[in-house]
């Protein structure tokens, strides 16, 4: 029987493969197959399975690929990921993809979304407007109209013909995957000492660059482990961790920020799998329609999301209150405009609610995690040892 | 009623390990206290070898102690409930050892830390070196080897010195190339310690000047129990007229262990409330 370490380090060798063997020889597995690659944060993956695809996650090349020729398409001011991306593209690694999409979430993206044509990649680049507009017959038209669009272009490649029970089929699978991703979570939350946060993140990750059932499987294997497993827990203060939704912190920035003394039981990392709250309606005679409805009425929130009837930072604290999460650590990636200018209003709401934070920028290639190991350590004994009433043993 | 809670303090340097047993009840109690030098020996390994050893002392079993904290570079440490950081610990070891001290600076023997704390161990503000090893005990224990000196004899030699000759250069290496020059030039062993400690005491010195430290100063970590380095220091401070008393203690080295063994008590009662005030409300 397959341990939870194997498990675990067969989701790591999957969710890094720069190469995307499993979706390359997933596509090769049978005929009119097609691969859409996808930027963060969040497409409906369901809409490419319908069209017998596979959305394959994109979130750049980390810290496992040396960048070479990616620094020249972008200013040094610019972060890190896109880079990665060219580089991944410059050298080959996306040749057998059929499509790309980059929902609006930056300016940063949608320059990628521009070079990508420039460099005539795949068979169509799409820079996707997601609504900001979150009123069904505005909004929600909007992105029916897209979603649609995208079906077009894959049906022209592959001429498969758009079904609704396909589709419909393809929402009860992702329904499924969300309910067993928020399960790990759930069993994180409960007892973080059974498996580490970056053993959950390479679970997680595994499944943006593989086929849905495959990954469901993986999920069940990992409950199925976690539930007969003991552990110890440790004395660490429990954190929730903001501002890494698009470009991925490195394995061992996570790895360093648990061995510092916390315990990540929430974060904000591989979002576009947690995008959702809950289910899409299945087995509506609109399928389209009710993933529209979910994006409208389920997303969760977001720097990207413009919320003035939902606010964020109240989303967060409610998450925060409900994760019985002792402090929060901003972890945004250096440059990221939209992490880093909700900063303040997060903050903010931290004040306001009595919620001790600090905050520190990443690259998805650092490699040196001195500093940010001290903050987190010393952020984790200032709760530990000074939150409430202190007594003195002298 | 026996309410005394047994703790172990560990504290994972670069060159060696320091532990320490204690007992809290309405005071504080240390049981035992060892350390050992890690010679290129893997940390995990070692660690349990002297808990091993202290638990077999005193007839205890692991299970009788209620936290074992790690501290410095344990973070990795298998058997170990809670990690607190380096800062933390020599900041409560410090002021334990050296009551009423409001500045604890801890040389050890990778760099050197200047922490200014109050009264109950709280860090308020610090000042560390840099990466560069001249502030470093390891540059200290480089320089007695180069110059055939064991470490315990490094302290009592500088302090025979009568005219010490401190190195050009603010690098380790530079400083080592100078040595070598001094041993061709024929200045004497204890006049080229007493150099090397000026140099580093000059770093403790600026530390305690930016952190506008307040007196008296503990000096704690290995460096500390370096007699030679601690009149250094203080020769230093008295010249600069910087008003600050240096005061250290015989267990300076194991300040790091000390405050861990202190603050894994204090999180265990917390603990330990946390859980009845839940069993109560359910």
């Amino acid at each position: 029987m397959e341990s939870l370490k194997q498990l675990i380090n067969k989701c790591e060798g999957l969710a890094f493969d720069l190469n995307y063997t499993r979706a390359k020889q997933w596509k090769s597995e049978g005929d009119g197959r097609v691969l859409v690659g996808y930027m963060p944060i969040y497409f409906p993956r369901e809409i490419i399975h319908a069209m017998n695809g596979l959305a394959v996650g994109i979130l750049g090349g980390g810290d496992k690929k040396q960048i070479i020729r990616g620094d020249a398409y972008y200013q040094s001011y610019i972060c890190h990921m896109p880079r990665g991306i060219i580089e991944l593209a410059l050298d080959g690694h996306f040749d057998q993809f059929d499509g790309f999409l980059f929902p609006s979430i930056c300016d940063v993206i949608r320059n990628l979304s521009g070079m990508f044509r420039v460099l005539r990649k795949g068979k169509f680049v799409k820079y996707m407007d997601f609504p900001q507009n979150f009123q069904k017959h505005i909004g929600g038209e909007f992105f029916k109209y897209e979603l649609m669009d995208i079906v077009d272009k894959i049906s022209k490649i592959n001429k498969v013909k758009f079904s609704p029970e396909k589709l419909n089929e393809g929402i009860q699978l992702f329904n499924k995957n969300r309910a067993l991703i928020n399960a790990v979570y759930g069993l994180r939350k409960k007892s973080p000492w059974k498996i580490s946060a970056d053993e959950v993140y390479s679970i997680i990750r595994a499944g943006y660059v593989i086929p849905v059932e495959e990954h469901n499987e993986i999920l069940k294997k990992a409950i199925e482990l976690l539930g007969s497993m003991d552990g110890e827990p440790m004395d660490k203060i429990r954190v929730m961790i903001i501002g890494a939704f698009c470009e991925q912190p490195p394995l061992s920035l996570i790895k360093t920020i648990e061995q510092a003394g916390c315990y990540i039981i929430e974060d904000d990392f591989l979002l576009g799998s947690k995008w959702i709250q809950g289910d899409v309606e299945a087995g509506t005679s609109d399928p389209v329609g009710a993933i529209v409805d979910a994006y409208l009425n389920k997303s969760t929130f977001s720097s990207t999301v413009y919320d003035v009837d939902n606010p964020k930072e109240v989303r967060m604290i409610k998450l925060f209150n409900e994760s019985k999460a002792d402090g929060i650590i901003f972890a945004a990636p250096s440059f990221c405009d939209p992490a880093l200018l909700d900063h303040p209003i997060l903050q903010s709401s931290c004040h306001d609610n009595d919620i001790r934070y600090i905050s520190f920028l990443f690259s998805e290639n650092t490699g040196q995690f001195k500093v940010i190991k001290e903050q987190v350590g010393t952020f984790s004994d200032s709760i530990k040892l000074w939150e409430g009433e202190t007594v003195n043993l002298k | 009623m026996n309410n005394s809670i047994l703790t172990i303090g560990v504290d994972i340097g670069s060159s060696s390990i320091k532990m320490v047993l204690l007992e809290s009840n309405s005071g504080t109690v240390i049981l035992d206290k060892i350390h050992e030098k890690l010679r290129k020996r893997n940390p995990e390994l070692v660690v349990n070898q002297l808990i091993e050893y202290v638990l077999d002392k005193h007839d205890l079993k692991y299970e009788d102690i209620a936290y074992l904290a790690s501290t410095g570079e344990g973070e990795s440490l298998k058997r170990k409930r809670g990690h607190f950081y380096s800062m933390t610990t020599h900041a409560k070891g410090g002021i334990f050892q050296n009551p009423g001290a409001k500045t604890v600076v801890d040389m050890g023997a990778l760099f050197v830390r200047a922490i200014k704390v109050n009264e109950l161990g709280k860090v308020m503000d610090y000042k560390m070196t840099g990466q560069c090893a001249s502030g470093s005990g390891q540059f200290v224990e480089n320089i007695s080897r180069y110059l055939g000196l064991a470490v315990e004899e490094v302290g009592e030699t500088s302090l025979r010195s009568t005219n010490p000759e401190m190195p050009s250069g603010i690098c380790a290496v530079l400083a080592e190339t100078d040595v070598i020059n001094m041993v061709s030039r024929g200045v004497s062993t204890p006049d080229i310690i007493k150099g090397i400690h000026l140099s580093v005491a000059q770093k403790v010195i600026k530390l305690l000047t930016s952190l506008k430290a307040e007196s008296p100063v503990a000096l704690t970590g290995g460096m500390a129990m370096n007699k030679g380095m601690v009149q250094a220091v203080t020769e230093l401070a008295d010249k600069g007229n910087l008003g600050l008393k240096i005061i250290t203690h015989p267990d300076a080295i194991y300040a790091g262990a000390l405050g861990a063994a202190i603050w894994a008590a204090f999180r265990h009662k917390k603990l330990e409330a946390a859980m009845e005030n839940q069993l109560k409300s359910t």
